[in-house]
């Protein structure tokens, strides 16, 4: 029996290895969309907050598992919203590929404000940069639902450790928390997937955008039929 | 049209990123795994060390997504310490997924486990059975989503 601190340890643990060994893979399409509709923004606070936002879902899916002790009775009862954010994010794709390439006239997703010229306009400016910063919050707490195989097997753990536990509030405390570190772990990868789809630093952007928004709609669609046959 | 220093590199980098996914993530694709055991037929067996273990899974079919039991049976040698089972997918990292055996009558292991389904619909996984101071073995099969 591992004692709780290296329990913490062996997820976050597990979380860098997985996010290196398979979030780059299955989840780094999805990070590096959201990087190249930034288009030249940092990247650094918008890929920041998704995380956060992510990894508060998984504090909350951790939480519930904990209190529950019940892997499978919980992943059944989120089973079609899971699904239905698996078609979201390959709708939300599709748009995000049209609209930075300019075929569809939404602008840039999440990355939509103006270059304005006088003192209010600025200001305006910036409030609308913040609010589009902002988004990526709520936007990484949805993703966070989407199915994935490791976020499952930390999930497991957490049950686990809720079956364990002498009380459903202490339960829900550890797996909480073994989520959150699991969630930590991945972060390293999924940002350096963000950095390195960002194009801020490249001066001929336009050819690589309109190749990457017709990738971005193959992924899409690819998405929301895995989505469907989920 | 002549591409600059900055075009080419961002070039190499996606190419050197595609590279790395299509020969880690997808790899099991690209090498086809033996499945060498059918779990939903009946119990599965291997030879550690001179004893011979049988895997058995149920209920059945195996499915995904569902609580399991994993019972283990020696035939031979008897292991000194408790073994126990990792859960993965070939060519795939899942995270650490141990299910633990505990004694449940002469040469009998058992232990609760998930597999959990993997939205690339792959279906092929692997039971790692070990054995401390024996050895490992392995038994690979498909699962039903």
């Amino acid at each position: 029996m591992l004692s709780t601190e290296t329990i913490y340890f062996v997820i976050f643990s597990s979380g860098l290895a997985v996010g290196f060994g398979h979030c780059i893979g299955m989840c780094g399409p999805i990070v590096a969309s959201l990087s190249l509709n930034l288009k030249g923004r940092s990247v650094l606070a918008p890929h920041l907050l998704y995380n956060v936002g992510r990894i508060t879902t998984y504090g909350l899916l951790g939480g519930i598992m904990g209190a529950t002790g019940s892997f499978t009775s919980v992943t059944a009862g989120i089973a079609s919203l899971q699904k239905g954010v698996m078609v979201f994010t390959g709708i939300l794709i599709i748009i995000m590929g049209l609209a930075m390439a300019g075929w569809i006239p939404l602008g840039s997703i999440f990355g939509d404000y103006y270059n304005p010229g006088g003192l209010l306009s600025r200001t305006f400016g910036k409030l609308s940069k913040t609010r589009s910063t902002a988004t990526y919050y709520p936007l990484g707490m949805l993703l966070g639902l989407l199915p994935c195989g490791p976020v499952y097997t930390a999930l497991i753990a957490a049950a686990r450790a809720g079956m364990e536990a002498p009380s459903s509030l202490r339960g829900s405390l550890i797996g909480s928390g073994l989520m959150l570190s699991f969630g930590l772990g991945t972060v390293p990868s999924l940002l350096l997937v963000a950095k390195l789809a960002d194009l801020g630093w490249l001066k001929r952007r336009d050819i690589i955008y309109k190749v990457s928004s017709v990738i971005m709609v193959i992924l899409g669609v690819y998405f929301m039929v895995k989505g469907i046959r989920y | 049209m002549k591409l600059n220093l900055k075009v080419k590199l961002f070039v190499a980098i996606l190419c050197l990123i595609t590279f790395a996914i299509c020969t880690t993530a997808s790899s099991t694709e690209s090498k086809p795994v033996r499945i060498d055991c059918d779990v939903h037929a009946g119990p599965c067996s291997a030879n550690i060390s001179g004893a011979k273990v049988s895997l058995e899974i149920e209920p059945k079919p195996v499915e995904a997504m569902k609580d399991l039991i994993f019972t283990v049976t020696f035939v031979g040698e008897k292991p000194v310490t408790n073994p126990y089972i990792d859960l993965g997918m070939p060519g795939m990292n899942m995270g650490r997924n141990r299910v633990i055996l505990k004694p449940a009558g002469e040469s009998l292991y058992r232990g609760e486990g998930v597999i959990v389904r993997c939205p690339s619909g792959r279906r092929t996984w692997k039971a790692t059975l070990t054995v401390p101071e024996m050895g490992v073995a392995e038994f690979v099969f498909d699962v039903v989503y």
